[in-house]
């Protein structure tokens, strides 16, 4: 995924076959074609869709007459979000916990890396990301009803331990699932979940660093810690520009699924992020132009995030997404 | 002198320093913290309900049944739910797989026209999309609404992964290619019975990922679909279990006194999970193949 755009290809077909086509560029053409027409009707019709934001929905029910009959409102609807302070609080609660998790749960992948590749035994090293990468294969709906019963207040293992630890009180148990708790909590056990996962890739491209670079720094007296500074974490600053610029990409998104397990009306003013308000203003509350409206936007800041970081990157690490 | 030169991965152990020592400590308590919530809803799956409520169970059950399972099993919905789920599960993925090797293929083809503009129009849509609504205006456009087709239709293909696969075809030496043209293979040929057979660790790891994707998926089922028996999956249905405790046992009520609801959500969460846990200790050195072929190109 270093440059995503130049989906790699072989060595030049040696044998140049000029403008004609032969039977075999049918072929691939055709394969190609297929490809592009399940995302015609999967990706680019629901973008054509986006028309529904620019229409009025107050007089239809039905979706698909929405769509027919709705009198175009021009950017109304995005007013309407925009002068919702619902809205605010859950771009609020959105940016906030993604900028922290980019700040806390982006480079703990790398830094688990490391540290796994300073293990001595290759053993040890093989049994450390095995196991930590299990949990990542585990669905939210699981991992979420697991962390309900760590966190039950009664029968649940989280108060214990910061009984043990000498923090709180029998009497007052603490309840992880309300508002207060809500975003260490969510950072916490997306670290769990992700971090072995997320190391796989920069220990995939430590591994791939020459051999003759570590020997070179070791004849030249460098350390340790001085070898992981200087030779592995710039070895890995490729996949690491990467990662980062998809993750800026993302700042307006969320995985649906890990929120909506761990939802509850004690917590929604700090658990509701973008993801999870879109379904409840489209699914529950059928606000359909609305949301519609709120997708677009949510899409629009996140490709132009996307562009301005890789453009930023370019001409800092002249290295971006596209090459 | 070369002798005396500490290679990076030395086959003997070199004396270990304080560092070492914590960072071997540490990465085990990550491992500890990690796996533990398993064995915690493990420990819960096995006890007795009534006893479990008073808490402490944090390691072994102190009073031991295996009640929770047999309510949980004699439910015939979680029956149904696996069933699908498996449906899903193989279906979905072989043809998932199978559709987008087929487009990963020709992408990987230098030779291929317009090979920018599918490159573009690919990756386009890797980062816009309609959004929510329209996609659901879409799926009951085309009448997939609650009907089992929408899980396998809608992910019968996928970029990222046509990326990965594409990444593992160019991969392969551009001879193979060029010897099987010489002897008169088609393209299809040439897919099926050399890139595809040559390419087998990067079609195990993504055919893993979406076997696991599918195994896992809980959002489809609710947003597509009334979750009735024709489509209701292992996760829908353990969502239901968790948080409203709805399941319909057909045992006797001397079992049901010796479970809680919260103990027989956590057979079930074990139930669900089973498939994973066995697969896993022999496929996981897959799960992280395809990561090293497809991404670290270029």
């Amino acid at each position: 995924m270093d440059r995503i755009k130049d989906i790699p290809s072989a060595g030049r077909n040696k044998v140049r076959r000029g403008k004609r086509w032969v039977s075999r560029d049918y072929t691939l053409f055709a394969a190609a074609c297929m490809g592009l027409a399940f995302l015609l009707v999967f990706a680019y019709v629901p973008m054509a869709g986006i028309i529904i934001a620019f229409k009025d929905d107050s007089l239809y029910f039905n979706i698909f007459d929405v769509i027919k009959y709705g009198g175009f409102v021009g950017f109304a609807n995005f007013a309407e979000f925009f002068r919702d302070q619902k809205f605010w609080d859950v771009m609020a609660n959105t940016l906030g916990l993604n900028l922290l998790m980019l700040l806390i749960n982006f480079p703990a992948p790398i830094i688990f890396a490391l540290l796994l590749n300073e293990i001595l035994h290759s053993g040890y090293k093989k049994a450390v990301q095995t196991l930590s990468i299990f949990p990542h294969f585990i669905s939210w709906v699981v991992f979420g009803g697991i962390v309900i019963a760590l966190a039950d207040m009664t029968t649940g293992i989280f108060n214990p331990v910061m009984y043990f630890f000498g923090i709180g009180s029998r009497d007052d148990p603490v309840n992880l699932l309300t508002a207060k708790y809500f975003w260490p909590l969510i950072i916490t056990i997306s670290m769990i979940k992700g971090v072995g996962w997320g190391s796989v890739i920069y220990l995939a491209a430590i591994t791939n660093t020459s051999p003759e670079l570590y020997e070179a720094a070791q004849l030249d007296g460098a350390d340790r810690f001085k070898r992981a500074l200087y030779i592995t974490l710039p070895s890995i600053a490729p996949t690491v520009t990467v990662f980062l610029l998809l993750n800026i990409s993302g700042l307006l998104s969320n995985n649906f699924e890990q929120f909506y397990v761990l939802q509850n009306p004690a917590n929604t003013s700090r658990s509701e992020v973008l993801a999870t308000y879109i379904y409840q203003t489209g699914m529950i509350e059928r606000k359909y132009a609305y949301t519609t409206a709120m997708g677009f936007f949510e899409s629009t800041i996140g490709i132009i995030l996307m562009l301005s970081a890789n453009a930023v990157s370019k001409k800092i690490a002249n290295r971006g997404l596209f090459g | 002198m070369a002798k005396y030169i500490t290679s990076r991965r030395p086959k003997k152990l070199r004396g270990m320093k304080a560092f070492d020592y914590v960072n071997y400590i540490f990465l085990a308590l990550c491992v500890l913290i990690m796996i533990y919530p398993f064995v915690f809803v493990l420990a819960g799956s096995f006890s007795d309900g009534n006893d479990y409520m008073g808490g402490g169970v944090w390691l072994v059950p102190r009073v031991w049944t295996l009640a929770n399972y047999q309510v949980i099993v004699s439910d015939n919905m979680l029956w149904i739910a696996y069933k699908n789920t498996i449906i899903r599960t193989a279906a979905g993925s072989l043809l998932s797989l199978s559709f987008t090797s087929l487009v990963a293929y020709a992408m990987s083809r230098r030779e291929l026209k317009f090979r920018r503009f599918f490159q573009a129009a690919n990756l386009f849509t890797m980062f816009f999309g309609g959004g929510l609504i329209p996609y659901f205006v879409l799926i009951n456009f085309l009448g997939l609404f609650d009907t089992f087709w929408v899980y396998i239709i809608p992910a019968l293909y996928s970029v990222y992964n046509m990326i990965i696969l594409s990444g593992g075809y160019s991969a392969l030496s551009e001879e193979l290619h060029d010897s099987a043209v010489i002897d008169g293979a088609g393209e299809l040929r040439i897919w099926i019975s050399i890139y595809m057979p040559l390419s087998k660790a990067v079609h195990a790891t993504v055919l893993l990922w979406l076997m696991v994707g599918n195994w896992n998926a809980y959002y489809s089922t609710m947003i597509y679909t009334r979750g009735g028996e024709n489509v209701i999956l292992l996760q829908y249905y353990l969502m239901g279990v968790i948080n409203k405790a709805s399941y319909t046992p057909s045992v006797g009520g001397e079992i049901l006194e010796k479970v809680t609801s919260k103990t027989v959500s956590y057979a079930a969460i074990i139930v669900a999970i089973l498939p994973v846990l066995f697969v896993y200790p022999f496929l996981s050195k897959y799960f992280t193949k395809g990561v090293t072929v497809g991404s670290l190109k270029g």
